[in-house]
């Protein structure tokens, strides 16, 4: 996941999925989030798209995400296991001009945590993100309604979004990347752990594990 | 149904028709006539380059003129499109057509003239006796709007909304920017063909993708009515009786091509999975370097290929490329489902200098997903097409021959 550290300075590169039901916005968000554009109709996403984003997150960290694109109606079809695998984390993202997507991403978010969790068996980090917000407002109580769930659901946030008037684009996401460079860090650190532990349970016997 | 049983039987001996490589006049197929179906990366360009600075809609090329048609306005036909049209005529005036021959023609580009009527005798929805013909269209218009009429007001049925509002949001995304595509006759029309197509289909239902797979029917069907250009064609001023047939028409064509690929799009759509995997076989076989570079850099073929198999390259091809294909692909037995195959491992070797010269996987996903061809006519497409036919050819009646 982590290039080397020349001089102090780590390369990461993470997979990001992004997930939902279709024509809730995934295509829009990243066109918006990787070339800072909008269309009002794309074409239909037909298995996964591709693309990439590079961010300098500081002086001395440069993350490249690699955004998976996922369509929309592949979620009954049986082949996420292939595009879910090894991601870091994800945008789970609803309409919310159509209740029924939230539904929609709630099962995304359980598909999620079948197919893929970190290596300390802890769900990968996961957003909410309510789109296409520029077209209706979140309320009160449905902003408490998505706090429950997020925390019932293991999202580790959400946010009101709109890929069409550039709200909250880039801030969802880099509250994901600061999540996964965390998740990151503790997991480099856990490994040193476990080496240590490892070594120190071989010295006592030779027998191997691992 | 003969027909088709026929035209699947017919495999051993068409593998003996000779490819033609078409390459006459092929700087014709770039003229600008229309445009759809390039690909994102074409439309988000001439996009931006609209909202940079053209006062007017940039032209992209959609079906563009296909080299060996004639319609007015265009250069007079070379001695050798004039001979081809003349044969195509001549295996067409009998009153019984010889549907071997015809495949034959076929095999190496269609007419335009003539491509209505052949790709609607290939497909095996016009029977070859001359003196059937208008009585089975009749029938099968009328079932057609049969169906309509028992089935399509039930869209807003409870078990029937999702797979209606699914196809309604789709529709607008088939062909977007396209000015023809965004006219609601043109997309109640789309509407109606896949509800009824989704629901008579219940095993598959409606899958994205399909929506696509109307679009060259459709567009060679009105290309029999209309002369001028047809990128803002208006699709109601065509007479209701003639737009009723072009629909009842696509409605069949794409049902006999769907037919023969339906495992595509079952549940978890196992025949994309097992072509996909054969793929990945074949290419290993044909060109090892190719495979071990994407191997290398842990490209799996079903991230870019499914979309391949999904959408039968038609997101890979400019609209009059996939018209050019499926020229080929209706003269070919197993044409859609089983030749594709070899078609698809040709396309991506033949991209193989690009695919070598990228050094990581983000590079090669960004390739393989956006590759060039908006400037692709027929002269590419027949490359592409005799290529693939060599490669079945070598392959071929070998009984594990996609496999190493």
């Amino acid at each position: 996941m982590s290039g080397g550290a020349e001089l102090g300075f780590t390369e990461h590169l993470f997979k990001v999925l992004v997930i939902g039901d279709h024509k809730v916005g995934k295509t829009s968000f990243v066109k918006r989030y990787v070339k800072n554009q909008f269309y009002e109709e794309l074409k239909t996403t037909i298995g996964v798209d591709f693309s990439m984003k590079v961010i300098d997150w500081d002086s001395h960290t440069r993350v490249r995400l690699q955004l998976w694109d996922i369509a929309g109606q592949e979620r009954l079809r049986g082949l996420n296991r292939v595009f879910f695998k090894r991601s870091s984390g994800a945008l789970v993202v609803y309409d919310m001009t159509n209740g029924s997507t939230l539904d929609g991403a709630l099962n995304w978010k359980h598909e999620l945590d079948s197919q893929v969790m970190l290596k300390n068996g802890r769900p990968i980090p996961a957003v909410l993100l309510a789109n296409k917000c520029d077209e209706t407002k979140v309320c009160r109580r449905n902003a408490s309604l998505l706090e429950k769930l997020c925390q019932e659901k293991g999202f580790i946030g959400w946010f009101q979004t709109s890929a069409k008037e550039n709200i909250n684009v880039d801030e969802a996401a880099k509250f994901l990347v600061k999540h996964i460079l965390q998740n990151n860090e503790e997991s480099v650190k856990e490994e040193e752990q476990n080496m240590q532990i490892n070594l120190k349970q071989q010295s006592k016997s030779n027998s191997t594990c691992c | 149904m003969t027909v088709i049983m026929d035209f699947l039987s017919m495999r051993s001996t068409s593998t003996l028709i000779a490819p033609c490589v078409d390459t006459v006049n092929s700087r014709h197929a770039l003229c600008v006539f229309f445009s759809v179906g390039v690909s994102e990366v074409g439309i988000e360009q001439a996009v931006l380059h609209r909202q940079q600075s053209l006062p007017h809609r940039p032209v992209i090329p959609l079906v563009a003129r296909m080299a060996d048609q004639n319609t007015s306005g265009t250069p007079a036909m070379s001695e050798r499109e004039a001979s081809r049209l003349d044969k195509f005529r001549q295996v067409l005036a009998g009153p019984n057509t010889d549907l071997e021959e015809l495949r034959k023609l076929s095999w190496s580009g269609i007419p335009r003239q003539v491509r209505p009527i052949t790709w609607k005798l290939l497909s095996g929805y016009l029977p070859a006796n001359a003196e059937r013909r208008e009585s089975t269209l009749q029938r099968k218009r009328q079932e057609y709007f049969g169906f309509i009429e028992q089935y399509y007001d039930s869209r807003n049925d409870e078990h029937h909304q999702d797979t209606y509002r699914q196809i309604h949001i789709d529709i607008p995304r088939t062909n977007p920017l396209i000015p023809l595509f965004q006219q609601a006759s043109w997309q109640e029309i789309f509407e109606r063909i896949l509800f009824i197509w989704a629901i008579r289909h219940p095993a598959s239902g409606y899958v994205q993708g399909i929506n696509d797979l109307v679009t060259p029917f459709f567009v060679v069907y009105v290309f029999e009515y209309i002369e001028e250009e047809v990128e803002n064609f208006n699709v109601s001023s065509l007479q209701e009786e003639v737009l009723r047939n072009i629909e009842a028409d696509s409605f069949w064509c794409m049902s006999k091509l769907l037919d023969g690929i339906q495992d595509n799009y079952t549940f978890a759509q196992p025949g994309i999975q097992r072509k996909v995997k054969a793929l990945e076989e074949l290419v290993s076989r044909i060109d090892e370097t190719v495979h071990c570079h994407m191997q290398q850099y842990e490209v799996e073929y079903l991230q870019f290929a499914f979309r391949w198999m999904n959408n039968l390259l038609m997101r890979e091809l400019p609209l009059r490329c996939t018209i050019r294909l499926w020229d080929t692909y209706q003269a070919e037995p197993e044409g859609f489902s089983h030749f594709h195959l070899y078609v698809c491992a040709a396309f991506l070797v033949r991209w193989r200098k690009e695919i070598l010269e990228e050094k990581d996987f983000q590079g090669l996903m960004i390739l393989l997903q956006n590759l060039p061809t908006m400037h692709w006519g027929n002269e590419e497409v027949s490359v592409l097409l005799a290529e693939a036919y060599r490669l079945k050819f070598a392959f071929a009646d070998a009984p594990n021959h996609y496999k190493r």
